[in-house]
């Protein structure tokens, strides 16, 4: 009899196969664990990284002079004369203490550029609160401009230092022009730096000019002809320019579009203009002068700024001006307390998430005060109370689907009923609350129930058996012992509508507030925002230097919403039963 | 209980009686789950072509032995397995021999009837399918006819096999269970309380079954019901506290038990 | 509001007050060896509190909730009545005014040049071109329109203050003006007209500008307000003193205080639960209301709206100005809406499915214990966060990416980033309830399988998945629902252009996007373009609902098997 023998050859010849494809199968399943570990991973480590530059800010500290005409028009050192005082002007004269020769109305502008006359303010503040200073000499720190924040940080402009290759001789001309003449082509390498770059560019518009007319040779339609023609004539027009420009022969003259090129010897700045044909001689100015006698020098820097003008927001004299600055020990990095002690602000530098917190804490307060008690109650009535018909059946089945509604809707209704019928104000923590704790009932209500479900009926009947109400035994037993479950799930309710963003947007809370909303009883109607909403705000700012700030203050909201849920959790082991 | 002070003659061999075909040998066999001992120290000899029965009261143990044969205690996380089990001279425990294998040769049947959620011919089919037995549709059509017709349940089902396999009643859904057990051909077939969840004539029938498979299978069944064990079994078991009491010839152990607790629980004193 | 102050705390008083006469009078009852109490005294003391404090603090409430609106609104409609005559004179002024019937036909122009474009547009792509110049051109049309809206709002500024200056400076003149000025307001300069007079009558928050409008609008305001104020203040007081008379009355040793206090307490919790359903009520008809009016506005062209294939709802100026019809074809939102689920689907179901197996059935305990927290992490990460992970790091990656790959016009800001990132968020989703329904499965399934000599995967793909199928089914259509309703991922990743495309790499614009664009930043509130936010809304409300239910019933089907 070779019946066994015949299964097992059989079941034999497909075992490798088939442990082949379990093995597969279970790679599938890790992989798939991996893959969203690897995001949540990825997710969370970029924005780490994004918001290094955040960590810290630049600040300068000037000695700023009071002098008591300018702060005290008025003379009597009473409060409202000192808030009439100029202090925006002292802090540029202190400024321009530092660089005297800078004289032009534009170059003017371009160094009270490096902060913002909003810092004004806060040295009024401390004249204000110590009148004394008035008539002295004030210290005063704050934070530099963004871009040049930027700079300092090394994140937004490329640039390399070497040192001058052969002695040079500065000859100084009109103004502050001065003309730079070396024995030995001293500047070979930027010019071939910058032909090169020049060159990729010409071959890419060429390349652009002979697909669009290639397409052209396709096109059939009269206009859309006419559309690549111009396209092609455009990009070859250029091209020809960019060659023209080539050419060995012509001088090198520095535009908006290649880099720049300063040249620092013995305290001066040369900011080079152009290059001459034959890379020896170049014509510049004094960006900040120093005296430098007819003498040739041989300790020189060429300073070449890779990026070129067009593509940063900080010019070449700024930058030569911030880096004097750092020289002279004027500005210091440091942590950006900013980031937490103001509100929001136009300037990035000044920018911080205080007034959005404070709008969270109140959102939350009322969302927490509408939806527990709320959510609480009708999660009692439905499993202790409701008789089981259909209305109550309808109810359960409209919480379920409210659960599912998309967020955006319950914003809809919000600006539709309570501030488009109610009346309510706009962008206040008030009716966002009320439109995060509609949207957070659902969550509330069905783990309340959960946890309710999950005492025991002995304890119930205990209670009913000694004579209890109905009501006494639930709210003298039963509730107590559900306490921490429906604590728990409030907890995480409230921290999912802490995140929440899109609702808060219709009803007005995307406003730009730059004063943080009073913790009190008036902060509930003030236009405010709060921190998900303060996310989004910055991540569409066009300043470079609000996205690492966007990144700080996700990592902000994702620490107070980690919080949230491990006090859920605390909770939940601590005093979590098992019946 | 006054039997708790009594040595346990655990490691007692039990053999099969002389004459019969030995199927499977288990000796010092135990199981653990966690920390708890299941199963002590078994040793027995269970005979080919005859059925088996395994008797006790709950927790005795008996499922677990049942478990250990096609090594179903594999998937139970915190289960240990030691000593030593056999077919026809094969160590099932060892690690070369694989459990698909093996439990293509040990089929087996369930309390519950679990009819996969499939159609009844999918069913029966799906053994074959897998392991590869059939090598046309043809053959695999065969095998369900055939396999079925042996369960006693092709009457009734010829004419909807495409239906789901839970349409069927509690007792058609176990012969069904007990048709895909035996559509892989397997050369055991082991029972965990097969009639457990049925009616009194679901029952008959599915003993009536047992009896005719008898024929080409050595069977091994664990059940509650005395009266079932003598009924259908030719040999008999009696698990007390994770330990093998006595095994004899079903007859023998019904009017002659040799020990006390034998005795004691056929007689209806504790169970 | 010290008026209210003072009604709050009277009537908090006179609740407190309320509570002890009922214990006092139930222990003295007691005391006096009557017939047994039927209650414990509390009781009687919540049950005199409850009607003391209950009335009146409905009305309270009430009153907090409306009493500003009727305020304003009867203030207001007054001083419109005073303003008829310049109401009158201001519209025959408009009708009659040759610069604005001229820069009406200049708009009918560059809105059928615009159309022009747009067709263009649509004739290049279909012939496989760059659009480009026609865009240019559009956009160029666009602005001109938004040029001759402005215009068309100065010159009617111009004729409405002209108008207000004929009112003489005298007290009836300038409430004429003021009602003037608010008839004349859109929407939300209403409002915030509104705001500062109540501002400067009552001192609540900072008045915004100080006119003397507004001044007249406040003193209208003030003897409205006052009347109310007392008026209520009176009655709530007066309720309260009734309720606890009437309370004390009914006190008696056979008063069945405990079941009244608790039919309160037991009314009270219904009224939560049906909160639920009123919210319910209130998002279906203000989204039905507001539709309603929008479809009116498009001239009940409900077809066009749904299956248009035009979506530039910024052409439209005005609702009464022609030629917006064709701005509001929102089959582009549903597109795009379609586009971006099936990509987020694509990446969630297979890594929620499988992760959702390997936990329930390969992961030991301590993988399980590690991998199931780290899932939920993932569903706690607020979407904002999501959102700018996506145009930060992973749109600028796919369009470096794909220009590597030779595909010269990608953008940062694709379908296919914002579909990525998105799936990501709906893994956890699908991933527990998933795992929630494989895991419902009984074990004894798994067991026949096993006991078949089936492996483990063979045991999972033939016996427990489709077991599970319509658990899994409903799980998915649950992500779906999310991914169609999510906002934030797709407003900041997805981009504007209401692109008619099935390609990824560009960008596309959803239903979601589309209500956030329309509802965000200076709109009047009346106009058509917010009115069609509210009709997205219905939409995306009805879609979403209904994968909601099938996918509630499905799960609670395959429960019902198997428990």
């Amino acid at each position: 009899m070779n019946r066994p023998a015949s299964i097992r050859t059989a079941v034999e010849a497909r075992l490798a196969r088939r442990h082949r494809a379990e093995r597969r199968f279970q790679f599938y399943g890790a992989a798939a664990i991996c893959l969203a570990v690897a995001f949540l991973a990825l997710l969370i480590g970029s924005i780490l990284i994004q918001s290094v530059p955040a960590m810290t800010t630049w600040r300068m500290t000037l000695q700023v002079e009071l002098d008591r005409a300018a702060i005290d028009p008025r003379g009597d050192m009473s409060e409202a004369s000192l808030r009439r005082g100029g202090y925006n002007a002292a802090i540029q004269q202190a400024l321009r203490d530092q660089f005297p020769d800078v004289e032009d109305r534009a170059e003017l502008r371009e160094l009270f550029g490096l902060y913002s006359s909003v810092n004004a303010a806060r040295l009024l503040n401390r004249v204000v609160q110590d009148p004394s200073l008035v008539g002295g000499t004030v210290s005063f720190t704050f934070p530099i401009d963004d871009d040049a924040d930027l700079y300092l940080k090394g994140v937004s402009v490329r640039e390399s230092r070497a040192p001058g290759p052969a002695p040079v001789r500065i000859q100084a001309g009109e103004g502050r022009a001065v003309t730079l003449s070396a024995e030995a082509r001293v500047f070979d390498a930027f010019v071939d730096d910058v032909r090169e770059a020049a060159r990729e560019r010409a071959r890419i518009l060429e390349q652009r000019a002979e697909r669009a007319e290639a397409a052209l040779a396709d096109a059939i339609d009269r206009d859309i002809r006419a559309i690549y023609e111009a396209e092609a004539r455009r990009a070859r027009a250029q091209a020809e320019r960019l060659r023209d420009r080539l050419d060995e022969g012509a001088p090198v003259v520095i535009g908006p579009q290649i880099p720049s090129l300063l040249v620092q010897v013995d305290g001066a700045v040369i900011r080079v203009s152009d290059v001459s044909a034959d890379r020896r001689s170049a014509r510049g100015e004094m960006v900040i002068s120093a005296p430098l006698g007819e003498a040739a020098h041989s300790d020189w820097t060429l300073w070449t700024i890779e990026t070129p003008q067009a593509g940063r927001l900080i010019s070449d004299r700024q930058i030569a001006w911030v880096d004097a600055l750092r020289e002279r020990g004027m500005t210091r990095s440091g942590f950006n307390t900013e980031l937490f002690t103001y509100a929001d602000s136009r300037e990035p530098e000044l920018a911080g998430v205080l007034g959005a917190l404070i709008g969270s804490v109140l959102t939350m307060f009322v969302t927490m005060l509408l939806a527990v008690p709320i959510g609480v109650g009708a999660a009692i009535y439905l499993e202790e109370f409701a008789p089981k018909n259909r209305i109550t059946q309808l109810i359960e089945v409209n919480i379920n689907n409210l659960a599912a509604v998309p967020s955006i809707v319950f914003g809809l209704l919000g600006l539709a009923v309570f501030i488009n019928t109610f009346g309510l104000p706009r962008s206040a923590p008030l009716v966002g609350g009320i439109v995060l704790a509609l949207m957070t009932l659902p969550t509330v209500i069905i783990s309340s129930r959960a946890a309710l479900k999950a005492v025991p009926p002995s304890i119930r009947e205990a209670a009913l058996g000694v004579g209890a109400s109905k009501t006494q035994a639930v709210f003298h037993h039963v509730l107590p012992l559900a306490a921490p479950g429906i604590l728990t799930g409030s907890i995480i309710g409230l921290a999912q509508a802490l995140g929440e963003t899109a609702p808060l947007l219709m009803i007005g809370m995307v406003a730009f507030i730059a004063d943080a909303p009073s913790l009190g009883l008036a902060g509930f109607t003030e236009p405010s925002t709060v921190m998900p909403v303060q996310i989004f705000l910055w991540s569409s700012a066009a300043e470079r230097a609000f996205e690492a700030r966007t990144a700080a203050a996700i990592l902000v909201l994702l620490t107070l919403m980690v919080s949230l849920n491990a006090a859920a959790i605390y909770l939940r082991r601590r005093f979590e039963r098992r019946w | 209980m006054a039997y708790d002070a009594q040595p346990a003659p655990a490691t007692v061999y039990h053999p099969a009686p002389a004459g019969m075909n030995i199927k499977v040998a288990a000796s010092d066999l135990s199981v653990r789950y966690g920390g708890a001992l299941a199963l002590d120290r078994v040793a027995m000899d269970i005979p080919d072509r005859s059925v088996t029965a395994c008797i006790g009261p709950s927790g005795c143990g008996k499922s677990t032995f049942l478990r250990c044969i096609n090594r179903m205690n594999d998937t139970i996380e915190t289960a240990r397995v030691s000593g030593s089990i056999r077919i026809d001279g094969e160590e099932v425990n060892d690690r070369s021999i694989d459990p698909v294998l093996l439990r293509a040769r040990v089929g087996m049947v369930f309390q519950k009837p679990n009819p996969f959620p499939k159609s009844i011919y999918e069913n029966v089919a799906y053994g074959p399918r897998i392991h590869g037995l059939a090598a046309s549709k043809d053959e695999l059509d065969a095998i369900v006819e055939t396999s079925l017709t042996k369960a006693g349940l092709w009457k009734e089902v010829a004419d909807r096999l495409h239906q789901p396999g839970t349409s069927l009643s509690g007792g058609q859904q176990q012969r069904l269970v007990i048709a895909r057990a035996i559509a892989v051909n397997p050369e055991v077939i082991l029972m965990d309380e097969p009639c457990s969840a049925l009616d009194p004539i679901a029952t008959a029938r599915i003993e009536e079954l047992i009896d005719e498979l008898r024929e080409n299978y050595a069977l091994i069944i664990v059940t509650h019901s005395m009266a079932q064990a003598a009924r259908v079994s030719q040999m008999t078991a009696f698990f007390h506290l994770g330990a093998l009491v006595e095994y004899g010839p079903t007859e023998e152990i019904f009017t002659n038990p040799r020990d006390q607790r034998t005795q004691d629980y056929i007689t209806g004193r504790f169970g | 509001m010290q008026i209210s102050v003072l009604v709050a705390l009277t009537l908090l008083v006179l609740i407190a007050f309320g509570f002890l006469t009922g214990r006092r009078r139930a222990l003295s009852v007691r005391a006096q060896g009557g017939p047994r109490l039927h209650s414990l005294p509390n009781y009687y003391g919540y049950y005199i509190a409850l009607w003391t404090g209950g009335p009146a603090l409905v009305l309270l409430a009430a009153y907090g909730a409306f009493g500003s609106g009727l305020v304003n609104t009867l203030a207001m409609s007054q001083l419109e009545r005073e303003a008829a005559p310049l109401i009158a004179e201001f519209e025959r002024q408009l009708d009659a005014d040759a610069q604005i019937i001229a820069l009406l036909e200049e708009a009918a122009e560059a809105d059928a040049d615009a159309m022009e474009a747009r067709e263009a547009i649509t004739r290049a792509r279909d012939s496989g071109l760059d659009p480009q110049a026609f865009q240019g051109a559009l956009a160029g049309h666009t602005t001109r329109l938004t040029e001759i809206g402005a215009r068309l709002d100065q010159r009617r500024g111009e004729i409405a203050r002209s108008v207000a200056a004929r009112a003489p400076s005298s007290d009836a003149g300038i409430r004429a003006r003021s009602g003037f000025e608010f008839w004349n307001s859109p929407r939300e300069r209403r409002e915030l007209f509104l705001a500062d007079a109540r501002a400067i009558a009552f001192g609540e928050g900072l008045a915004s500008r100080n006119t003397p409008e507004l001044r007249a609008a406040a003193l209208a305001m003030r003897p409205v307000e006052d009347i109310f104020r007392w008026s209520v203040a009176a009655l709530v007081l007066s309720m309260a003193v009734g309720g606890l008379a009437w309370g004390r009355s009914r006190v008696k040793a056979s008063f069945r205080a405990r079941n009244r206090v608790e039919a309160a307490i037991s009314g009270l919790l219904m009224f939560a639960s049906i909160i639920a359903i009123l919210t319910t009520l209130g998002i279906v008809f203000s989204l039905l209301f507001e539709s309603l009016r929008f479809f009116a506005s498009i001239g009940w062209r409900v077809g066009d709206f749904l299956f248009g294939l035009q979506w530039s709802p910024q052409i439209a100026i005005r609702a009464d100005q022609i030629g917006q019809s064709g701005a509001f074809g929102a089959a582009p939102l549903f597109a795009g809406t379609a586009l971006i689920t099936v990509i987020a689907m694509s990446v969630a179901v297979p890594v929620g499915l499988f992760s959702a197996i390997y936990m329930s059935e390969y992961a030991s305990k301590r993988v399980r214990a590690v991998a199931k927290p780290i899932l939920e992490v993932l569903a706690g990460v607020p979407t904002v966060v999501y959102g700018f992970f996506a145009l930060l790091t992973v749109g600028p990656f796919l369009r470096d990416f794909a220009l590597f790959l030779g595909y010269e016009d990608a953008v940062t800001q694709s379908a296919l980033s914002a579909g990525l990132v998105m799936g990501v968020m709906i893994i956890p989703f699908v991933s527990s309830l998933s795992d929630d329904v494989i895991n419902a499965v009984p074990q004894s399934l798994r067991d026949g399988a096993y006991a078949m000599g089936a492996t483990k995967s063979e045991t999972i793909r033939h016996v427990v998945l489709p077991a599970a199928l319509p658990g899994i089914v409903g799980a998915v259509l649950l992500g779906v629902s999310r991914a169609i309703g999510e906002t934030m991922i797709v407003v900041m990743a997805a981009g504007q252009g209401a692109n008619l495309t099935a390609n990824p790499l560009e960008s596309v614009t959803t239903i979601t996007v589309q209500i956030v664009t329309l509802l965000t930043g200076d709109q009047e509130f009346d106009s058509s373009k917010t009115l069609a936010a509210f009709a997205l809304g219905l939409v995306l409300f009805v879609l979403t609902l209904m994968l909601n239910i099938i996918a509630l019933r499905v799960v609670q089907r395959f429960r019902e098997r198997y428990e």
